[in-house]
């Protein structure tokens, strides 16, 4: 600690950070630009100058750049000395001369940092008269919005996208006057974190495309905390909604981030940040539906798609209620099939009402066993899942076969910035203080050693000291031969191979990590990984090691926790096929079609009765008898369990539009109709107390009950009737716009905002309206600070923790040392990826990532549907070479639907065939031999599975 | 997907060039302003295409290349006449009159900065400091330097260098 004096008062400030940071840190206004939490200083832009006395003595002191001071016991500083109160406006004014001062016609007005900045320095006259200079704009893709007059060369986005996510499509182009910020020619920005631009960049010039669709001003949405839906990381998001007060359905406008200092900081990936606009989709279902016997004329569907007619809810519920009636009377079975990607809530009430007997998961026995593995794995009290400050601090990382830039992308963003660890330890033997971005990113280093095992080359493949791609059993092996290499005493002197090399990397590391996941959906990988982090932890001083862990979905580990591993997709299959019990499959956010193969989903729905609850009409939607539309995560409130094992809650941003609600409500609502006509609910004991839930909060409490590990779902949250001081949140700023006029076409009466029944928060301004002094408000405003840089104001100090504490509590695992893996049974016994062997002329067939492509919902997002390709078999371009396969061509597989483009990497593994997941049904099973693969002449026309 | 290869290539001259300034540095690195020079030495001026062409040779991307390019003053990412008149317009120079200059240049070749004369001999240029400024205003055309610049001398220096052009067409 250090005491500092600013303006006359003494301040206790921790030592070693800049001054900057630490007036900030002490909610102290000072204008800045091009410093940034994240990124440190550069003393760029001169903007937060100050004036620093030698002593007390000294009456005139010099100006110096606060972002760039780093604060020593004793400094004497002011911030309101007229020189430096003048200097900085000079500043402004001097950047302003070439800004447009468009603020009505631009988005981010209301929301900017110059806005504020300009305001802050009280330079509010504009005396400039001369020419501006003006730039062309590019074309920057479906994401970004590109207008460079905005610029005030802070350089903040560069340092962004080049130096902190490793792109290398954008620059700094021209110099002096007319620099120039932007792609060498028109295209869309290649980096998978290209969004945060429109958050880094302090004005208008990067912008949120999606967002200008339907664009309104910050001060008009209403937020709420969101976890993002779109992979296991569980980033914090802060979505953004407004009803347009016409009738439109799609109210959700945007998302943008929501600090979390252990899980997405500052950042979020494309995928999370665009992908909301499945919720907008024209497939988003709004009301009830059910299949008629009626033939219709015009209909669309076809094949084993039924005709579906809107239904009243009311009838819905009834019709559901009469099936739930002859399951009671044991004239019919009911089954539910839950998901990985709604809350656990959802799940669970699926679960009462059917029995836990009758509840089975909705992903295939494959995936469920690697699921239970890698839930098993991190019971292991010497493994943990590291958060993301301490990835970015690993100093050796491995990854192990798992793709994270594209299955849990903010992952691998952190890793990047660990390849820094060594230059950031050497600068701190030279006392360079790490803010010192510049000067450190300049230092001679070696690198962390980084070392990547895949399939294919990878977006962190320029980070890596080494790389390795192969086939998934190769991998597995070399994950063996790194723990005995482990156990090998020493590293040979001379000329050590890679084995040598990352084992001795490991040893000698202080903060190492390993990466897997089940993106390969290996069981022997994800069980060698964990016998690798188990050795690496028996050599560590501490006894542990860092082991990350992705999961495909946002609530997979949540799904573990309630599932039994026996009951999947294939075992529910199984079932089906040896009994003719009439059955009714009540689907929960679930689409058979994506878990299984066209054939196997078919069969498996041919003679049940199918009640689907879901937020798109997919394909399983359209062949359901009943259908209800289901509240998105951004529509709903209830708990995650990310990749890393803790517990998060969303909540209701908004109401969804139609008759959209929470899959559990649906539910909820079925079991009160039965307990009425059965005359009571006491009379229903089979359905315990699903029909008396009434808050999302009774459900959490409930699961806390059931299961151990859900323990905590107990404390998480404020329960749906606290209060905070006598109030509830505000989901709206104060200045929310249109209260009493939004509606006025059709009714002049004000109506009533709805009541929320499972969250302490209001659906209008009324009630806490600050970030900081609740955490559920999450409206990122602080007087004076419009932009999203308010968030410095809810921190403990700068780049720490939220004030009152990180949300999210960890499950309670029993701990239970990792020994003996056995591979979880699967009913398929074909071989997986990582157990095949490719024997010659056969391939095996590997599932890619993709950050666009491989997420469900998100690839019903509009702008990120517009740019995936079509359905891609990869091969190695010796395999092409011998097939005489071109990138380009167009093949099939025999048994398996679809055709697909011929793409040839020398990076892909050989010997291996590379499919995207998420584009078709899962991966064909066991090997593909070459005789299977038929080229297709390019004008047939191809159906994609 | 691999990126396609560039459409236009580097020629073996200017490989040999570039790889013979390879060998001064440690690094590969720092060899994109050299190979630039040299590829604009070869070709007057650096086009898109041959931008693409040497950032795929020095496996940099194109956008870095590019950056680098329009940093340096004297990289042209434009075509440019055969002679380039690089007049100061530091403060020197300025107070000695480079804008009588530069309006003398005008009337007579018809082109302001930037501008090419329709002939494709001419170009003029702004720049920072030559480092003359005892002898200013100063400018400078290919690798000579013209001092204490008035109507008569740059009328004198244009016919010269349109004589050598003419004669040599
Ligand atoms: S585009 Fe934005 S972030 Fe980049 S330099 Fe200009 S103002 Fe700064
Ligand atoms: S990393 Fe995952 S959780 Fe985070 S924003 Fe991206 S998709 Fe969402
Ligand atoms: S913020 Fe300090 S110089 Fe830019």
């Amino acid at each position: 600690m250090a005491t500092i004096t600013i303006d006359h008062r003494p301040y206790e400030v921790d030592d070693g950070q800049n001054l900057l940071s630490a007036c900030l840190s002490l909610k102290i206004n000072l204008p800045y630009f091009c410093w940034h939490p994240a990124m440190g200083s550069v003393g760029a832009c001169r903007q937060c100058a100050v004036v620093h006395f030698k002593s007390a003595e000294d009456t005139r002191g010099r100006l110096v750049m606060a972002c760039m001071t780093p604060v020593n016991h004793g400094d004497l500083y002011s911030i309101n000395a007229p020189e430096a109160q003048v200097f900085r406006a000079g500043i402004i004014e001097n950047l302003m001369t070439n800004h447009p001062h468009d603020c009505p016609v631009c988005e981010e007005g209301g929301e900017c940092h110059l806005q504020d900045m300009t305001l802050m320095t009280a330079h509010t006259q504009r005396r400039f008269e001369g020419l501006k200079r003006t730039h062309k704009n590019q074309y920057l893709g479906p994401f970004i919005n590109h207008e460079m007059n905005r610029c005030i060369t802070c350089y903040r986005c560069v340092r962004f996208y080049q130096d902190y996510a490793g792109g290398t499509d954008l620059h700094a182009f021209g110099r002096n006057h007319q620099i120039y910020f932007g792609r060498q020619e028109n295209g869309q920005l290649k980096n998978g974190f290209s969004g945060n631009l429109t958050e880094v960049c302090p004005t208008g010039v990067f912008t949120d495309k999606t967002f200008s669709r339907r664009f309104v001003r910050k001060w008009d949405l209403q937020t709420a905390p969101s976890v993002c839906e779109h992979c296991g990381v569980g980033c914090n998001t802060a979505p953004g909604a407004r009803d347009d007060g016409k009738g439109d359905p799609r109210k959700l406008r945007r998302v943008v981030n929501l600090y979390h200092r252990d899980i997405n900081g500052y950042f979020l990936c494309d995928r999370g940040r665009f992908g909301y606009e499945y919720t907008n989709s024209p497939q988003r279902l709004y009301q009830p539906l059910s299949a008629t016997s009626e033939p219709l004329i015009c209909t669309t569907a076809n094949g084993e798609e039924k005709i579906q007619q809107p239904l009243a809810p009311g009838d819905a519920i009834a019709c559901f209620a009469d099936l739930v009636d002859e399951a009671l009377h044991n004239k019919r079975r009911l089954i539910g099939v839950g998901s990985p990607r709604t809350s656990l809530e959802n799940n669970f009430a699926l679960q009462t009402l059917v029995g836990r007997e009758n509840f089975y998961a909705g992903v295939s026995a494959r995936e469920m066993a690697l699921l239970k593995l890698s839930d098993q794995i991190l019971q292991d009290p010497q493994l943990y899942s590291p958060t993301t400050p301490e990835i970015e601090q690993a100093d050796a990382v491995v990854i192990l076969g798992e793709d994270i830039s594209n299955s849990a992308p903010r992952i691998a963003l952190a890793v990047r910035q660990a390849a820094r660890q060594v230059q950031r330890q050497r600068a701190d033997a030279l006392h360079i203080p790490q803010w010192q971005d510049a000067s450190v990113r300049e230092l001679e280093s070696g690198s962390t050693p980084i070392f990547i095992a895949s399939v294919e080359q990878t977006d962190l493949d320029d980070i890596a000291t080494d790389v390795l791609h192969t086939a998934p059993q190769a991998i597995v092996e070399f994950t063996k031969q790194l723990t005995a290499q482990l156990h090998v005493a020493s590293t040979p002197e001379d000329k050590p191979g890679t084995l040598e090399k990352v084992a001795a990397a490991l040893r000698a590391a202080k903060n190492p990590l390993i990466v897997c996941g089940t993106g390969l959906l290996s069981q022997p990988l994800l069980a060698a990984a964990a016998q690798l982090a188990q050795t690496v932890a028996c050599q560590h001083s501490s006894k542990r090691c860092a082991l990350y862990l992705a999961f495909p979905d946002t609530n997979s580990v949540g799904l573990v926790q309630v599932s039994s591993a026996t009951r999947n997709l294939d075992s529910l299959s199984q079932l089906l096929d040896n009994s003719d019990i009439p059955t009714t499959l009540i689907a929960l956010e679930t689409d058979f079609y994506r878990q299984m193969h066209t054939s196997a989903a078919d069969k498996l729905l041919a003679d049940v009765q199918l009640i689907h609850l879901d937020l798109l009409h997919n394909a399983t939607a359209r062949r359901a008898d009943l259908v209800f539309p289901a509240a998105a995560t951004p529509e709903s409130e209830g708990t995650l369990i990310n990749s890393a094992g803790l517990a998060q809650r969303h909540y209701c941003v908004y109401e969804g539009s139609g008759y959209i609600q929470e899959s559990w409500r649906w539910l909820a609502n079925v079991a009160a109709a039965c307990a009425a006509r059965a005359g009571g609910v006491e009379k229903i004991p089979q359905l315990g107390e699903i029909a008396r839930w009434e808050h999302v909060t009774q459900l959490s409490d409930a699961l806390a009950h059931a299961y151990p590990p859900l323990a905590p779902l107990a404390e998480l949250g404020p329960e749906w009737n606290a209060l905070l001081d006598g109030e509830r949140v505000a989901r709206q700023p104060h200045r929310y716009s249109g209260r009493t006029a939004l509606y006025a076409e059709t009714a002049v009466a004000e109506q009533p905002p709805p009541r929320d029944s499972d969250a302490p928060m209001n659906f209008s301004m009324e009630g806490i309206p600050f970030a900081g002094r609740d955490p559920l408000q999450t409206h990122n405003w602080a007087p004076g600070w419009n932009s999203n840089q308010a968030v410095h104001k809810f921190l403990t100090q700068v780049t720490g923790e939220i004030q009152g504490g990180s949300s999210g509590l960890y499950l309670q695992r029993e701990p239970e040392t990792f020994e003996t893996f056995e591979t979880f049974e699967t009913f398929d016994h074909t071989a997986s990826p990582g157990e095949a062997q490719a024997e010659s002329d056969t391939f095996v067939p590997v599932p890619l990532q993709r950050l666009f492509g491989s997420g469900e919902l998100s690839n019903a997002a509009e702008a990120i549907a517009s740019v995936l390709r079509e359905p891609v078999a990869q091969f190695h371009i010796d395999d092409a070479q011998r097939l005489q396969l071109n990138s380009g061509d167009y093949v099939r597989f025999r048994g398996f639907a679809g055709k697909f483009q011929v793409t040839v990497g020398d990076a892909a593994a050989p010997g291996c065939i590379g499919f995207i997941t998420g584009y078709t049904s899962p991966l064909p099973t066991g090997t593909l031999p070459a005789g299977d693969i038929e080229r297709v002449t390019s004008n047939t026309p191809g159906g994609s599975g | 997907m691999p990126e396609p290869p560039p459409i236009q290539q580097l020629s073996a001259d200017e490989i040999a060039e570039i790889e013979h300034e390879a060998a001064a540095y440690p690094t590969r690195q720092p060899l994109g302003l050299e190979a630039l020079r040299i590829v604009q030495q070869y070709r007057g001026w650096v086009s898109d295409g041959a931008l693409q062409a040497l950032a795929h040779y020095l496996k940099v991307p194109v956008a870095e290349l590019d950056s680098l390019a329009t940093y340096y003053q004297l990289i042209f990412r434009q075509p440019v006449g055969r002679e380039v008149m690089l007049l100061c317009n530091s403060a020197s120079c300025w107070v000695m009159g480079c804008s009588r200059v530069q309006k003398h240049i005008r009337q007579q070749l018809n082109i302001g900065p930037g501008e090419t004369t329709a002939d494709g001999i001419f170009t003029l240029l702004e720049t920072p400091c030559l480092g003359d400024c005892d002898k200013a205003p100063v400018m400078m055309v290919g690798t000579e330097m013209h001092r204490q610049l008035d109507s008569e001398k740059i009328d004198a220096l244009i016919r010269a260098l349109r004589e050598r052009h003419h004669s040599e067409d």
